[in-house]
């Protein structure tokens, strides 16, 4: 997905948005959801895997994002690299809601949840499952990489990790990911 | 090292990513209404000014020269953004709010929650000054459950979140002079004026008398108006009119001590 975002990468240019946001537009705060809020959404679906789950977290981000840059000075805000650090709260959220539902099974969840029952759909949610399966390091690292398209440098900006450790936990991830769906037959895989 | 392929999970992984999408589309105004505070613009004797409003009211009116600017200072202020009011969700409350400031008398729901008890107090007790009156404030300060403490009455007046609404330019010194306002002392006689309160004849005697009730009142006080011209003795304190043998007014109750 190619947006406006996806081409601030870590390079000292200031984010448009972040300066439009301490300069008082307000307008802003509303181009900021409008610009994120769908990568932030294919985030969560894929940790929590159920819409109204991942609505209600993308819209929990947003909440304690604007709480928490509405007490930033103008400076500190004007130099806010907003993507990454949207990232930051909604991986958080998301993991705390995944660990929140532990209690109850998986199963129940995505049967409540499977009305819209295609192949299609299917086909995502066995692709998630086997994520899922993934240690927490190598699953974060495979899904920025792969199913949000982050550039490293900004995979670095969100999870603190040196580049080097991204890459390393990218490929122990995607080779993990490769023996799941060997054996499990991964349905999207089969046609 | 013989590296096992790793397309196949890439492939699936960029599929899946083409196949995740928000089931409708992005709800802008849902998360920014709990994300943000909303406002509106409204026109009143100081000209445009905008409105923010919090859970339960009015939050903050401001007449800044932009929405930007009104936008930094309710952030400074308050720490929070704002984003324009969508459709009816405030309508109600502009509505009233317009009235108010056209000078019909409409309660206006605010939200003082973000102010401290004592400031709550004060501006409850201002808020109730009639459109054509002032009080000093030494009288705001007793109603407000705190006699003496007309300093901290004058701060709370300065840092009124909601003036017009809350009409902080009813409340003059105690000898009667209109004082200073946070938008210029030039625009708080203006208003006043536009009020029906002449601020000359107030400054130096803010306290009005009449032998045919033996009652002192503020000048700006109902009954005070409808002294005879022949009748009026004007006193600069309270205790002046009481030591002529003057009680005070119960319906505007100047203070004595004063």
């Amino acid at each position: 997905m190619e947006t406006e975002a996806s081409k601030l990468d870590g390079t000292a240019e200031l984010d448009p948005l972040a300066v439009r946001l301490a300069e008082g537009d307000p307008q802003a705060p509303g181009s900021l959801v409008k610009r994120h809020y769908a990568e932030l959404y294919r985030y969560a679906f894929s940790v929590l895997r159920e819409e109204r789950a991942a609505e209600d977290a993308v819209q929990d981000a947003f909440e304690r994002a604007f709480s928490a840059l509405g007490r930033y000075s103008e400076g500190r805000l004007r130099a806010m690299r907003l993507r990454p650090w949207m990232y930051r709260i909604t991986l958080n959220v998301a993991r705390n809601r995944l660990r929140q539902r532990r209690e109850v099974p998986l199963e129940e969840i995505s049967a409540v949840d499977s009305a819209g029952h295609d192949e299609q759909r299917e086909g995502v949610m066995d692709a998630l499952g086997a994520l899922g399966k993934l240690p927490e390091r190598q699953r974060v690292a495979v899904t920025l990489r792969y199913l949000q398209d982050l550039p490293y440098a900004e995979i670095c900006s969100v999870t603190g990790w040196p580049e080097g450790t991204a890459k390393t936990l990218v490929r122990r991830g995607l080779m993990r990911l490769r023996e799941i769906m060997a054996i499990e037959g991964t349905r999207g895989e089969r046609r | 090292m013989n590296e096992p392929s790793v397309e196949r999970p890439i492939v699936l992984l960029r599929k899946t990513a083409a196949r995740i999408a928000p089931v409708r589309d992005t709800p802008v105004d849902e998360v920014l209404a709990g994300a943000t505070d909303s406002f509106f613009a409204a026109e009143s004797p100081l000209g445009t000014v905008y409105v923010a409003v919090g859970q339960e009211g009015v939050r903050y009116l401001d007449p800044a020269d932009s929405e930007e600017e009104f936008a930094r200072r309710y952030r400074r202020r308050f720490g929070r953004f704002v984003s324009p009011a969508q459709g009816d969700e405030v309508a109600g409350l502009a509505e009233k709010v317009a009235a108010a400031l056209a000078g019909e008398r409409v309660d206006v729901p605010l939200d003082l929650s973000r102010a401290t008890p004592f400031q709550r107090r004060v501006l409850h007790v201002v808020k109730g000054i009639a459109r054509g009156e002032v009080r000093p404030y030494v009288w705001v300060a007793r109603e407000a459950g705190t006699p003496g403490a007309s300093r901290a009455v004058g701060n709370v007046m300065a840092n009124n979140p909601v003036p017009l609404l809350v009409p902080c330019h009813r409340v003059v010194r105690n000898d009667g002079s209109t004082g200073s306002y946070a938008f210029g002392s030039g625009e708080k006689v203006r208003l006043l004026r536009g009020e029906g309160v002449e601020p000359e004849e107030i400054s130096g005697s803010p306290y009005v008398a009449t032998p045919t009730t033996g009652i002192v009142c503020h000048a700006t006080c109902r009954n005070a108006r409808r002294i005879q011209p022949h009748n009026r003795r004007v006193f600069r304190s309270v205790r002046s009119a009481v030591e002529a043998g003057y009680r005070p007014c119960k319906v505007c109750r100047p203070v004595a001590a004063a």
